[in-house]
């Protein structure tokens, strides 16, 4: 199936999921018009890949510096999706960027570790880049 | 000085004693949105707030602001076919020593009144362990019918908030169908 490449915007993240290389990729903030429209073609893609390719090694690279409450609902979602894969066989290591001051996002990664126990979760503080 | 300078000069003397770091009334779009949040984002960084007090303050401004765009009971575009949303209502943000207030006031129609009453007293009476409790529990339910937001938008403010979050609605004498909503977070 083909790769899937969205541009990121003032108000949504980059999608860069490179099926072909098993390497997924959302990277920016998150809180578009409406973001059920905006996941639900990006979770729909992301299951038939999933789907297609049972067995396989999956790398998520999720760089989220904000997401709305819309957003997290969907984002938990995409986590779903992913979590089902590893439980049938397929293996997701999903490396999980924040900000080493973000309690909030530490603690929405600590929620989806608590949910999602076949994702193998690594969290990825990166240092604080001065102000 | 004329007397048109005067009033100008009482309006800006006001916002200054009252340190009003932004304040915006009129409509809301998703992209008026879009651009008031790089505004609030660089006002904050400007006033020396610390890291995780701006994230807290902006996650706010997004959920209260996106609230206006989606529930404001006055809409720029009545049909609304097909364009993104456009709705009135105001929203401020001052500092109070430590402390930063956010407030937001739009209307709603006066018989959505209970119904955001019963979503909001409760979180009133929660503790910070409760609030991020039933966090959890809203994340994994299903999205309720009526909302755009998940339900989960009032919890994230509430979980952000350093008090419990304020509100009052105040009927309008010239549109009894209204009424105006107000929501204040401390931060």
């Amino acid at each position: 199936m083909d790769n899937l490449y969205i541009a990121a915007t003032a108000t949504s993240p980059e999608v860069d999921f490179r099926f072909d290389q098993h390497s997924l990729l959302l990277r920016g903030e998150s809180y578009p018009e409406n973001a059920a429209a905006f996941y639900a073609p990006i979770i729909e893609q992301l299951r038939q890949y999933l789907a297609e390719s049972a067995g396989a090694v999956t790398t998520v690279d999720v760089v989220l510096t904000y997401f709305n409450s819309s957003s997290t609902k969907m984002l938990f979602s995409v986590f779903d999706a992913l979590d089902e894969a590893a439980q049938s066989g397929s293996r997701v290591l999903m490396n999980w960027y924040r900000d080493e001051e973000d309690e909030t996002i530490f603690e929405f990664g600590e929620e989806l570790k608590a949910d999602f126990h076949a994702i193998e979760f690594t969290d990825r503080p990166v240092a604080h880049q001065g102000q | 000085m004329s007397p048109l300078l005067d009033q100008d000069s009482a309006f800006f003397d006001l916002a200054q004693r009252r340190n009003v770091l932004f304040y915006h009334k009129g409509y809301f779009s998703h992209n008026i949105v879009a651009a008031m949040g790089e505004v609030v984002k660089l006002q904050l960084e400007i006033a020396g707030v610390s890291g995780p007090t701006r994230r807290k303050l902006f996650s706010s401004f997004v959920e209260l602001s996106q609230n206006i765009v989606h529930y404001s009971s006055d809409s720029l575009q009545p049909g609304n076919d097909g364009g993104g949303s456009i709705r009135e209502g105001a929203v401020c943000i001052t500092t109070d020593g430590e402390r930063h207030l956010m407030m937001c006031v739009n209307p709603i129609a006066a018989e959505d009144v209970d119904g955001l009453r019963n979503k909001l007293e409760p979180l009133r009476s929660m503790s910070v362990e409760e609030i991020k409790q039933a966090y959890k529990i809203t994340l994994r339910a299903d999205t309720p019918e009526e909302s755009k937001g998940a339900g989960l938008g009032f919890l994230t403010m509430a979980r952000d908030a350093s008090a419990p979050l304020e509100f009052a609605f105040h009927p309008r004498a010239d549109e009894p169908g209204t009424t105006l909503f107000c929501l204040k977070a401390i931060i």
